[in-house]
């Protein structure tokens, strides 16, 4: 059994975001980067399965982006992925998730998963677009925003959340691609022994113009902060003339008396 | 030459940082006032690898570099000064002078228990009467057929409340100074040893200060670490590097109570503005700032030098005096920018002041760290 898993590195989301020097994306100068949470759920899941059947299925971890996000690669090793695959790209945020999808299906298409995990979205662009969309390109079944996973016999069984607090059971054949959602499990801490251990693991570099060969179909034209909410008004003088005002206010800047 | 940390030591200071941000910071408020940290914690920490991290991996540990178990420190002071000087007393003064004296069928018998935590390791040395003057020890042995025997008492054992293993020190004939000194392994269960008590303490009040009488404390002459006489030198070595994990603790002490007056500064409003829109407070930032990220370069430094195998005594001594010192200044600051709120326990910066003191005091007071560093200066004098 083969299991791939897809991972994103994102900002710190505490972090204060400013617009890059082309206005289409954020700035990532000087922002702490870490694993999105909603793969780290994806690794889990994936490092569980490996477990419960006795350590046969080799886990591949993949991300796409810049040389920092190996530090994601290599926690996911430390948290029991067999091995890495980092599609490198620089310019991978001017990538829209249609050819992110691509350059991980060009790459997945030749190594027969049997099972890929993602999260359900990444934390700063939160498309939840490349799972399924991966999903479809390679003709797997998938389901998304799953809360709880069990597997046997070449069929996966999923509990997904739906609106209202109420859950679905979902059964699906492999090959399959499942999106993670908070709450499928609690996952470990690379210890420090795992993390050396992590050192030693293969982690292939591939370049993205090998795997992409598709155009974008959208593309972010604009990055920008909400508009600063503008202070409130402050009436003074005459009571009367404050009323006034106020009716003015009301009739002019809002539904309430119309 | 590069400041980075590697990318694996990134990851190893992120994963630490997220343990102790949800199994570590919750507690540390409970940790101080009941004067103890959970053994559950304790478990937790040896299973991540905590105890350990320099120790070979066929002797239970991770077999990472002195970089690596500096961040380790540094990281769990950030929360908790206590929960860092376990980890620190446990790996720098325990496990290290049994990896370095030790022969390898006592790394073999010692070493195991004590990376995966089934043992907590301490270092007697203090007396009453020998402090910073270690070499007026007055803990005596003498052999006995195959076995020494150990009397005297011992005071100030970080560690020592959990009974686990410890490098005793004792003179065979007081009249040899230092080099009548030898160091032993010892078993603190052995009968013989009596906790005395574990002292209150103004900060660190979840880390054990134990005193101890050792009464005709009977160890196999194969508990000798190093030979006989050279416990003196053993002493002074692990000092010397254990003082690059309290510089660790130090600056993650100062960086703790820093990241909360920072953030504190941003939304406490006065004169309807935040009090970080006062000179005076960003003044106060700023020079926080600079004794933090001086005290972090050379602790970085220091233990740079050591995994290198260059001699790193000054640095050593030099990043324990800056990281302290740098510690009981930020954490006094920090109090300042929290005004009242800083003087009530639900801050927490009030902790840390109180816990940044030991700093300045244990593994080599900072006067005794002078005195390492001039007399380096003028040795060809």
């Amino acid at each position: 059994m083969k299991i791939l898993v897809c991972i994103k590195q994102v900002p710190d989301m505490e972090s204060r975001f400013k617009p890059d020097s082309a206005g289409g994306w954020y700035s990532d100068t000087d922002l702490a980067f870490r694993m999105n949470e909603y793969d780290e759920y994806a690794v889990e899941q994936a490092v569980q399965l490996k477990e419960q059947l006795g350590g046969e299925p080799e886990v591949v971890v993949l991300s796409v982006g810049p040389d920092r996000v190996v530090e994601a690669l290599k926690k996911a090793l430390a948290m029991g992925c067999d091995r890495a695959v980092q599609v490198q790209d620089p310019a991978a945020h001017l990538k829209d998730p249609w050819q992110i999808a691509s350059a991980i299906a060009g790459y997945a298409k030749g190594e027969n998963f049997d099972l890929i995990f993602t999260g359900l979205q990444s934390q700063d662009r939160g498309s939840a677009q490349v799972g399924v969309t991966l999903a479809e390109i390679l003709g797997f079944s998938s389901v998304t925003t799953i809360v709880g996973f069990e597997y046997a016999d070449g069929t996966a069984t999923v509990r997904r959340e739906l609106e209202g607090g109420l859950k679905a059971r979902v059964q699906l054949k492999t090959p399959a691609l499942v999106t993670c959602q908070l709450g499928l499990n609690v996952p470990r801490y690379p210890t420090l022994p795992n993390i050396m251990k992590a050192k030693k693991k293969e982690i292939l570099t591939l370049p993205m113009a090998d795997l992409l060969h598709e155009e974008a179909r959208s593309a972010t034209v604009s990055f920008y902060p909400p508009p600063k909410r503008s202070g409130g008004i402050v009436l003074e003088g005459d009571v009367a003339l404050q009323v006034d005002q106020l009716l003015d206010i009301l009739r002019d800047k809002t539904t309430v008396l119309r | 030459m590069d400041f980075e940390l590697s990318q694996d030591h990134k990851v190893l200071r992120d994963s630490v940082r997220e343990f102790v941000e949800h199994e570590v910071k919750p507690i540390a408020r409970q940790i101080d006032e009941e004067h103890m940290i959970p053994d559950a914690l304790v478990a937790k920490m040896a299973d991540l690898g905590l105890l350990g991290s320099y120790l070979p991996e066929e002797l239970g540990g991770a077999g990472m570099d002195l970089l690596s178990y500096i961040l380790v420190v540094e990281e769990v002071s950030k929360a908790c000064a206590s929960s860092g000087v376990l980890i620190s007393a446990h790996t720098s003064l325990c496990c290290g002078p049994i990896l370095s004296f030790g022969n390898e069928e006592q790394q073999r018998r010692w070493l195991p228990d004590l990376t995966s935590g089934r043992s907590i390791g301490c270092f007697l040395l203090t007396e009453p009467d020998a402090g910073s003057d270690a070499g007026s020890i007055k803990t005596s042995y003498r052999r006995e057929g195959d076995d020494f025997v150990i009397t005297g008492s011992k005071i100030f054992i970080t560690n020592g409340g959990y009974r686990g293993t410890g490098i005793v020190f004792a003179t065979s004939d007081r009249s040899l100074k230092h080099k009548g000194i030898s160091a032993f392994i010892v078993d603190l269960t052995t009968p013989g040893v009596e906790v005395l008590r574990n002292e209150e303490k103004m900060g660190i009040r979840g880390s054990y200060t134990t005193a101890f009488a050792l009464d005709q404390v009977r160890v196999p002459a194969a508990n000798l670490l190093g030979r006989e006489g050279e416990g003196f030198k053993i002493a002074m070595d692990t000092l010397n590097g254990g003082r690059i994990g309290i510089a660790a603790q130090a600056l993650g002490i100062a960086e703790g109570a820093f990241e909360r007056a920072l953030a504190y500064s941003k939304v406490r409003k006065q004169f309807g503005a935040p009090i970080c829109d006062n000179q005076a407070i960003q003044f106060k930032l700023a020079d926080m700032h600079a004794r933090i990220e001086g005290a972090r370069l050379v602790t970085y430094r220091a233990a740079w030098l050591k995994d290198a195998g260059k001699n790193y005594t000054l640095d050593s001594a030099l990043s324990k005096m800056l990281a302290s010192e740098a510690a009981t200044f930020v954490t006094k600051e920090a109090i300042q920018i929290h005004g009242g709120y800083g003087f009530i326990c639900d801050y927490e910066v009030e902790r840390m002041y109180r816990d940044a003191k030991i700093t300045e005091i244990y593994e080599g007071t900072n006067e005794v760290q002078r005195v390492v560093i001039s007399k380096l200066l003028l040795a060809d004098r």
